[in-house]
């Protein structure tokens, strides 16, 4: 393919790119950029030019071992789910913009470490960015089937590696604050994961079903091949210890691969999102290797006995079928590939160089001075240079060291120097003890066997092949061979540099973090973030400082690098979460780690600690001191959980007590209206029966037919009397459950007739219909005949007195179901206003209402009513239906 | 998700561990086929595929 055209096609993808990137920037909180799924996605950055075509060449070539690179990481996801959590709230509250920060902050936080830390990551990932655009140089070469120029200015790969280092370089700075979210950048991250599995899953199902007929073809051809068994077995014992030592290395590089803590840390927008990419990793690293092995093999059987580079199969066998259209996308998914790792290797690369060893060891100065605009900028500008820097060095690195060598050679060397991290990172977060000079000192040995065992070596290699330093090892010590240092001879070149290096450097970080005395301040750190659960919500609390300090003095520090607005906004939301007084002049703790803090995103955490200490003066403090405050400080937090939780009990029962005290009220103004209305309607019959015999009293000579009418009226309102009496007592009585029921088995229809027939005569009075069939089949059920009776009359006298006046109708309806009896009784009168449907049930209720009409009746019965039928264990109640209203009751049928 | 669940998590990592190195992975070790590929790739993306089904079901049924 002609190379202009490809390079056209670069340009329009990389513009493909940079616009969802400025889409995605834009978007900001959209659910289509913070989303669980593009968190997950944009962790296979992982999967670099490496696995894309390296993973290949070492399927055809040596086997099996291309695997371990990705069974680490699936062994580690699990675990994230605890791990992980534990150092995104670590790195959120003390606002850590990567892996130099997050280790330099842990060990007291160290300018020294923050800086090794920096440059080993620098040494491990300058080459893997090389290795990278190796990988897009030879595999443009072979699209375009072009030669390699020798001079580098020729050479159309430099170019692309130019265009890159610019792309990167303006894209990966637009915050100045390091640890703010790069939503474009995850976005377009995420979209290049998805295109580079979907191009490698075309082209694996191109070679094996389309090349080939399946798997089964391809086992049948390539099971012929000499070495067929070799390369697809793990070789004893000794091959599993290698196996086992690549494991291992691949789940430290997922946990301390700049790129990989950049992402997975840096980048989380949410803890929880970390629940799909459980999952969603794991099956995307299957998805990419499944079709490694055909592709391997099927290169293998292809180019049999020809002298081609099996890294470059998965372009080179759809070259060998014309299939120009397969063999770009193949190219264009590497480039992907290559070009996520190297933007996000470099971005996180050049906020280090700044972060955590530029600015704090020269720029500080000046930029103190500086005000705040022309801070950022030249903070932004030092990132950018940085960045363009790297990948152009790495780019150099390239030219004239690693052109010869395998891709996955250079990777491994890469995950082997940042392994030398482990022991330090892992120690951070569950190891209190762990100390600085540990660090420092585990760090430093590891490097140095790593330098002896697999990097001196590498470099001796390129310069002269020759060298019988390989033999005869160090100086003719034979003990001394790089690859087989103390005589361990059965580990190959990369297993055998991890073991050493990690065995020294973890003995090492023990043995002296143990043996010597640590800095308050380590421990202090240690604290905060082996327990990071305990201090999650006010970490500012968990921090360790005596000393004066003056609120205008770290104002005045802030600003130079927030801005004034920045400033005023955080502090006065500080003030606000820890209650302090706006006027409050002198600075505690909080304020110091608060203001450190702010500072980190910027230029890094120990900058930030060096210019707060400028303005500051801390006074010395002892080791044991600093133990005493925090476990005083976690004493308050548990009694504050404490108080938290009674106060919250607290709160429950005012809250119950209150509702208790509305009903006692409300009750005790039912209570009142209650005697009220008992001694109004007591007072009528007894006024009737008094102005009576008074008169009979006084006048002897009342015509004998009047003293008949007295005489009447006086037994009649005695008798009003005396059932109103009653039925306070039976009310009384059911009330405080003296009043006993005697249920027996009966017919419901008999009854009601029963209770029926001694209102006939008002019924009929009242010109009103009653609808009732007395001669439906028995409904047989247990109740107290004569209570129920009670009730039945009670809600037909009701119904009676309330139905329409004119056209009164009564209908009343047995339901006979399988648990329980119903009884309807409807009328066509008004309906009952819907606040009252309940309390009407209540004692005299109609007192409500009282000044609008005066009551008929006691107001008594359906509060006898309701306690009659709750006796028997059922429910009365009554609703508005369609002109009129129906009061219903159960029986329950077993009780 | 409770502190007992999470450590179902750290459980299925430890299995996991065990499953992909000797001596479980060497009982699988030979290249004779099933389904058209080696016994030993067929093994270790069968154990890749099933800890998937495991995390994901564990995830969706203690998942508050």
């Amino acid at each position: 393919m002609n190379s202009g055209f490809l390079l056209v096609i670069l340009l329009l993808y990389l513009g493909l790119l940079f616009f969802i990137a400025q889409w995605a920037e834009r978007k900001g909180n959209s659910k289509w950029t913070n989303n669980p799924y593009v968190y997950s996605l944009s962790l296979a950055v992982y999967c670099t030019t490496w696995t894309y075509y390296g993973s290949i060449g070492v399927a055809a070539n040596s086997g099996l071992n291309f695997i371990p690179i990705y069974l680490g990481p699936v062994i580690a996801f699990p675990a994230w789910i605890l791990i992980l959590r534990k150092i995104i709230r670590i790195s959120r509250v003390n606002k850590i913009s990567s892996i130099a920060d997050f280790i330099s902050l842990r060990y007291g936080n160290s300018r020294f470490l923050g800086a090794l830390v920096t440059v080993i990551s620098l040494i491990a990932i300058l080459p893997y960015i090389g290795l990278q655009l190796k990988a897009i140089s030879e595999t443009f070469h072979i699209v375009t089937n072009s030669p390699e120029s020798t001079n580098v200015f020729l050479d159309t790969s430099t170019y692309v590696a130019l265009v890159l280092a610019l792309f990167a370089s303006f894209y990966g700075t637009r915050y100045v604050d390091a640890s703010e979210k790069r939503k474009g950048i995850v976005t377009a991250v995420a979209m290049e994961s998805v295109l580079k599995l979907f191009f490698f899953i075309i082209l694996g199902l191109y070679v094996t079903f389309y090349v080939f007929d399946g798997f089964d073809a391809i086992y049948a051809k390539a099971s012929l091949m000499e070495s067929f068994e070799e390369r697809n077995t793990i070789h004893g014992l000794e091959g599993g210890m290698n196996w086992m030592m690549l494991i291992v290395l691949s789940f430290f590089s997922i946990f301390l691969l700049p790129r990989q803590f950049h992402m997975s840390i840096v980048e989380n927008n949410r803890e929880k999102h970390i629940r799909t990419a459980i999952w969603l990793f794991p099956l995307y690293l299957l998805l990419f290797n499944l079709f490694v092995y055909p592709i391997a093999w099927g290169g293998n059987i292809l180019f049999e006995g020809k002298e081609v580079n099996p890294d470059m199969f998965s372009l080179l066998i759809p070259q060998l079928f014309d299939n120009t259209f397969m063999t770009v996308l193949v190219f264009l998914g590497g480039f992907s590939a290559a070009i996520s790792m190297i933007v996000v290797s470099s971005i996180t690369l050049s906020t280090m160089l700044s972060n955590n060893l530029l600015i704090p060891y020269g720029l500080l100065g000046s930029l103190q001075k500086d005000n705040q605009e022309s801070n950022s900028e030249r903070i932004v500008n030092i990132r950018r240079i940085g960045i363009f820097l790297l990948i152009i060095l790495a780019f150099i690195y390239y030219r004239f060291f690693i052109m010869d060598f395998s891709l996955v050679s250079v990777g491994m060397i890469s995950f082997v120097i940042v392994a030398q991290l482990g022991p330090a990172f892992f120690g951070a977060i569950f190891w209190k003890r762990g100390s600085l000079n540990g660090a420092v000192a585990g760090i430093i040995v590891g490097m140095l066997i790593c330098f002896y065992t697999i990097m001196l070596p590498f470099l001796m290699s390129s310069i002269n092949p020759e060298s019988n330093f390989f033999k005869e090892g160090f100086f003719g010590y034979t003990f001394l061979q790089p690859f087989q240092l103390f005589g361990l001879d059965y580990l190959e070149p990369i297993p055998h540099a991890l073991f050493w290096s990690l065995l020294f450097n973890s003995l090492v970080y023990l043995f002296v973090s143990v043996s010597f005395k640590g800095d308050y301040r380590e421990r202090n750190y240690a604290e905060m973030f082996v327990d990071i659960d305990k201090y999650i919500n006010n970490h500012e609390n968990a921090f360790v400082w005596k000393g004066t300090a003056y609120v205008s003095d770290i104002q005045k520090v802030l600003k130079r690098f927030l801005g004034e607005e920045r400033t005023n906004r955080a502090l006065s939301i500080f003030k606000m979460k820890y209650n302090i007084a706006p006027d409050n002049l002198m600075a505690d703790a909080r304020l110091v780690k608060f203001a450190e803090n702010l500072l980190t995103g910027h230029i890094g955490t120990a900058s930030a600690k060096i210019l707060i200490e400028s303005v500051t003066k801390e006074d010395k403090i002892s080791l044991p001191e600093v133990l005493k405050i925090l476990e005083e400080s976690k004493e308050n937090l548990i009694i504050n959980k404490k108080l938290t939780e009674t106060s919250n009990e607290l709160k429950e029962l005012s809250s119950q007590l209150k509702k208790a005290n509305e009903t006692l009220v409300l009750k005790d103004k039912q209570k009142d209206d209650f005697l009220d209305t008992v001694t109004h309607e007591l007072r009528t019959p007894i006024t009737a029966i008094r102005a009576a015999s008074e008169i009979l009293h006084d006048d002897d000579e009342i015509p004998e037919e009047l003293k008949k009418q007295f005489l009447q009226n006086i037994i009649t309102e005695s008798d009003r009397l005396n059932r109103l009496i009653d039925k306070i007592l039976d009310l009384e009585k059911f009330e405080t459950g003296k009043q006993k029921i005697y249920p027996s088995q009966g017919n419901i229809i008999q009854t009601i007739s029963k209770s029926l027939s001694p209102l006939q005569q008002l019924i009929s009075n009242k010109k009103i219909h009653v609808e009732f069939d007395e001669n439906q089949s028995k409904v047989l059920v247990d109740f107290d005949e004569e209570r129920i009776i009670q009730v039945i009359t009670n809600l037909v006298s009701n119904a009676i007195k309330f139905t329409d006046e004119k056209q009164g109708l009564i209908i009343i309806t047995v339901l006979n179901e399988e648990e329980f009896i119903k009884i309807n009784v409807f009328n066509n009168g008004k309906g009952v206003n819907p606040n009252d449907l309940e309390s009407i049930f209540d004692k005299f209720y109609q007192s409500n209402n009282q000044n609008i009409k005066k009551p008929i009746g006691s107001g008594l019965g359906l509060a006898i009513c309701k306690q009659i039928i709750e006796a028997h264990k059922g429910k009365i109640w009554a609703e508005n239906v369609q002109n009129g209203v129906t009061f219903s009751f159960i029986l329950p049928k077993n009780n | 998700m409770k502190k007992r669940h999470l450590q179902k998590f750290v459980i299925i990592s430890l299995l996991l561990w065990m499953a992909f190195n000797f001596p479980i992975l060497l009982l699988f070790n030979k290249s004779e086929a099933i389904f058209g590929i080696p016994i030993i790739y067929f093994y270790i993306f069968s154990v890749w595929t099933l800890s998937i089904i495991i995390s994901f079901y564990f995830l969706k049924k203690y998942n508050e």
